[in-house]
Formats: structure tokens, sequence, C-alpha cells
């Protein structure tokens, strides 16, 4: 996944985003590898425009569709194969909310030469709880011990 | 909106004494109960974030490397 491209791309093309998921977690210290770009996304009709024009050069193409074809305004999760890796686009996450909700509960990073917006801790661990997958709740162990270790 | 900065030394030094000395009953204790490496932590701890997420991608696209090549064989 070419984490660094897909993110100087949707912040080059002013694109309302916040990168949760796997990516925010080694923000913050995480050791769990990710081939996937996971970020939450405004549906506002500008964000949306700016979202498609800056993915269309690399070709995005659904992974595992569903019949009915949702568009980005209707559809909450959209899980994109791309020339440049992976892209899962979440228009809401699940315990947070909405790209208002989660933007409340994220800070700024400085990676990729660029200054994002991602997860904070708190707001990270609580979207992974409401996951509840398996892999979220392992993922929760080690993200609450090193809230724990950077308390002041 | 707050900035996710890189742990000064004090505080690097204080989130390496807990990861490598837990308090009984502590999250950290409880990771490391469920065999999560916390020398692992320390380690991304000692890095920016920036590096960390720099760390990723190399390790990210070698694993599609090693993807790529699997199926190519199969």
């Amino acid at each position: 996944m070419q984490f660094e491209k897909a993110v100087q791309t949707l912040f080059d093309a002013e694109v309302e985003f916040v990168v949760i998921g796997g990516l925010s977690a080694t923000f913050h210290g995480s050791t769990r590898g990710t081939y996937v770009l996971d970020i939450c996304y405004s549906r506002t009709s500008a964000n949306l425009r700016r979202l498609t024009a800056a993915l269309a050069p690399f070709h995005p193409r659904p992974r595992g569709f569903p019949a009915g074809l949702p568009t980005l305004r209707n559809g909450p999760i959209f899980k994109l194969q791309t020339d440049i890796g992976e892209i899962d686009l979440l228009a809401e996450v699940k315990g947070l909310g909405t790209f208002d909700d989660v933007k409340k509960h994220s800070i700024v990073v400085e990676a990729f030469d660029r200054k994002i917006a991602t997860f904070d801790l708190p707001g990270l661990i609580r979207a992974k709880r409401a996951a509840g997958r398996e892999k979220d709740l392992s993922d929760v162990a080690e993200l609450e011990s090193l809230r724990e270790a950077s308390e002041p | 909106m707050e900035t996710l900065h890189p742990l000064t030394p004090e505080q690097l030094a204080r989130a390496e004494d807990r990861l490598l000395h837990p308090v009984r009953g502590s999250q950290i204790e409880s990771a490391s109960n469920q065999g999560i490496d916390l020398t692992l932590l320390v380690e991304q701890l000692r890095l920016t974030p920036a590096e960390r997420a720099k760390t990723l991608e190399l390790a990210s696209t070698a694993l599609e490397q090693v993807r790529g090549i699997a199926d190519r064989r199969s």
C-alpha cells in the first residue's frame, strides 16, 4: 500500500478526511501492520467530487461489492482496490458516528510531508471497541498500553 | 485541533519505564499477559509518528511484493 502517495493525493486535493484504522494506530505507536488505508470522509457534495476526482487516476474498483451499486452519498462503507493499494472509505464509524463526530475525536499528525487529521488515541480505542472483531479487541489491549504509558 | 507530537525525552523515559516494568493490575500488565511484546512498543515510541508511518509503508510494500510472488507461483 502506498500510504504516502494516497494520503498526499487526498490532502492536496483538499478532500476532507480523517485517517482511521491501522495507519492511525501506527501513528500512535501500534506495532500491528496493515496494508489498507482507512479514512472517514465528509459526505458533502463538494467533498464527494474532490474525493472521486482525487482517486480516479488510480482506477478504484470495488472489492466484494454488493448488488445494488450504492454511491458514495448513500453507502456507508466502500472497500476499494486501486493502483496504489487498498483504500477503505467510511462515511460513518461505528461507536463514533459521522465524519463530523469523528473529527471531534481527531488530532493533527505530521507525516508524509503533510499535516493530516487522524483519530486521537481515546477515539481510536472507542472505535476499535465498537467494531468488536477479534482483531480489533486485540488491538485495544495494545492501544490501552500505549495510552497508559503516555499518560502524564 | 491538537497535534500528535513525538514524545519528549522525559515522556519517553517514563513510557519506557512503565512498559518495561508494568505495575500490577495495570493495562500494560494485562497486555503483557495477553502476549503483547512490550519491547516492540518501546521501539515504536522511540520513533516520530512520521517515522512510524514510513516504516509501515516499507513493511506493507514488502508484504505486497511477497503476496505478488506467491500469486504468480500459484
